[in-house]
C-alpha cells in the first residue's frame, strides 16, 4: 500500500508540476497586440521616424512572443505581448501627433495665405 | 595554514554576499528609463493636458517599484519597468498632440473670425458705395429736373419770339439779307409827313418792335437807318431821316435795349428800294430799317 502511494506519487510529481508551471496560450494578448500594431500601421507609424521605431521594436516582441508560445513558454510570450502592446500603442499616439501636428502647420500657412489675400484685396485696413 | 584557508573563504563568502547585494540593489535600466520618462511626464504639460494618461503611468511605475522592492531585478521587474516607461512617454504624447489640435482650432478660429471680419468690411464699403451711388442718383435728378427745365424755358422763349416775330409781321417786313435781319417800318406808320415826332400809334408798334428785338442774341448790334423819297432837297431829306433814325434809336433804347447795342443813321433818298416816280413807290421808299448785325466773330 504504501509502495503503491510512493508510485503514485512518484508519477504524479511531475504532472503536478508541470501543471502548475503551465500556463494558458496569451492567444487575446496576442490578438490586441497585432491589432495595435496594424492600427498603427494603418495610421502611417512606418513614415514617422520614432513611432517607426516603436513599430519595429512591438513588431520583435510579437514575434520572440509567438516563438515562446510556439517552445511552451507561455508566461515569457505573455509579458513579451504586454511589453509589445505598450510599443504599438506608443507608435499610434507617435503617428497622431506627427498628423496634428502637419495639419497645424498648414493651418498656420493658409492663415498666412488668408491674410495676405485679404490685405491684397483690401478687405482688412 | 588554516587560518589562512579559512580567511580566504571569508573573503570569497563576503564578496560574493557584496555581490549579491549589490545585484538587489541597482535598479534595471528599464526602470531608470521609466522613472525618468515619469517624472518628465508628470512636470511638462501632459499632467495638465493628459491627466489620466499621466495617472496610468503612474500606477504602472509603482508596479515596478513594488516588483523591484520585492523581488529585485527580475525579468518581471524589467517588463513591469518597461511598459511604466512606455505609458509616461504615451502620456507626453498624447499631450504634444492635443497642443497641436489646439494650435489648429486657435488658427482656424481666428481665420474664421478674420473672413468674419472681411466680410463685414465688405459689406460696409458696399453700404457706403451704395449710399454713395443714392446721393448720386439725387444728383442727377436734380440736374435733369434743371436740365428739363431750363429746356421748357428756352422753348417758351422760342414760342414768345416767334410770336413777336408774328406780331411784328403785321405791320412790318422782316427779311434775312446778308448784313443780318431786317425790319422794316412804313414811314407813314410812324411819323406824320416832315416830322420827326413818333406818332401816338407809332410808339405801340414800337414797344413790339422793341419786345422782338430784346429777345434777339444780346451781343447782336443793331442799326436804326432813316430812308426818304427823293422830292424836296436832298439835304432837307437826309435831315429828316437822321432825326428819324434818331428818335426811333432813342425810343428804343428806354424799352430796354442796351445804349451801346445800337446806333442811328440817315441815309436821305440815297437808298431807294422803289420807283420815286409812283406815289406807291415813293410811300415805299419812305421807311425806317433796322438792321440786326450778329456780333463780329471774334
Amino acid at each position: 500500500m504504501f509502495k503503491t502511494t510512493i508510485f503514485t506519487l512518484a508519477i504524479m510529481a511531475p504532472l503536478v508540476s508541470a501543471c502548475g508551471a503551465s500556463y494558458a496560450p496569451p492567444t487575446q494578448r496576442l490578438a490586441d497586440a497585432q491589432s495595435a500594431e496594424r492600427s498603427a500601421a494603418e495610421l502611417g507609424a512606418n513614415s514617422v521616424p520614432n513611432a517607426q521605431l516603436s513599430m519595429k521594436l512591438a513588431q520583435e516582441q510579437i514575434a520572440q512572443a509567438q516563438k515562446a508560445m510556439k517552445d511552451g513558454d507561455n508566461l515569457r510570450a505573455d509579458s513579451l505581448l504586454i511589453r509589445a502592446k505598450a510599443d504599438a500603442e506608443l507608435a499610434i499616439a507617435q503617428a497622431r501627433e506627427k498628423g496634428a501636428k502637419i495639419e497645424g502647420e498648414k493651418a498656420v500657412d493658409d492663415s498666412a495665405a488668408q491674410k495676405a489675400t485679404n490685405v491684397g484685396q483690401g478687405a482688412t485696413k | 595554514m588554516n587560518t589562512l584557508r579559512n580567511l580566504g573563504l571569508l573573503c570569497a563568502f563576503t564578496t560574493a554576499a557584496g555581490l549579491v547585494g549589490c545585484a538587489a540593489n541597482i535598479p534595471p535600466q528599464d526602470l531608470v528609463t521609466a522613472r525618468s520618462n515619469y517624472e518628465r511626464a508628470s512636470k511638462g504639460p501632459a499632467q495638465e493636458l493628459d491627466p489620466a494618461d499621466v495617472h496610468a503611468a503612474r500606477e504602472q511605475l509603482d508596479v515596478a517599484e513594488a516588483a523591484f522592492a520585492k523581488d529585485g531585478d527580475t525579468q518581471a521587474t524589467r517588463d513591469q519597468a518597461y511598459v511604466a516607461a512606455r505609458k509616461a512617454e504615451f502620456a507626453e504624447v498624447r499631450a504634444r498632440t492635443l497642443q497641436a489640435n489646439q494650435t489648429k482650432d486657435r488658427v482656424v478660429a481666428g481665420m474664421h473670425a478674420d473672413e468674419r471680419k472681411a466680410v463685414a468690411l465688405t459689406s460696409a464699403e458696399l453700404a457706403q458705395t451704395k449710399g454713395q451711388l443714392a446721393t448720386q442718383g439725387v444728383v442727377l435728378q436734380a440736374q435733369a429736373a434743371t436740365l428739363a427745365t431750363e429746356k421748357q424755358r428756352r422753348e417758351e422763349a422760342e414760342k414768345r419770339a416767334a410770336q413777336a416775330a408774328a406780331d411784328l409781321a403785321k405791320f412790318a417786313t422782316v427779311k434775312q439779307e446778308t448784313r443780318g435781319m431786317v425790319i422794316t417800318l412804313s414811314g407813314s406808320v410812324l411819323f406824320a409827313s416832315a416830322k420827326w415826332d413818333l406818332l401816338p400809334a407809332a410808339q405801340m408798334k414800337l414797344n413790339e418792335v422793341a419786345a422782338a428785338l430784346t429777345k434777339e442774341d444780346p451781343t447782336s448790334k443793331m442799326v436804326v437807318e432813316g430812308h426818304t423819297d427823293s422830292q424836296g432837297a436832298a439835304s432837307y431829306n437826309q435831315d429828316l431821316s437822321q432825326h428819324r433814325a434818331q428818335v426811333v434809336r432813342d425810343y428804343l433804347v428806354t424799352r430796354g435795349i442796351a445804349s451801346d447795342r445800337i446806333t442811328a443813321q440817315g441815309f436821305g433818298p440815297t437808298r431807294s428800294i422803289a420807283d420815286n416816280a409812283s406815289p406807291e413807290g415813293r410811300a415805299n421808299n419812305r421807311r425806317v430799317e433796322i438792321v440786326v448785325t450778329p456780333a463780329a466773330t471774334p
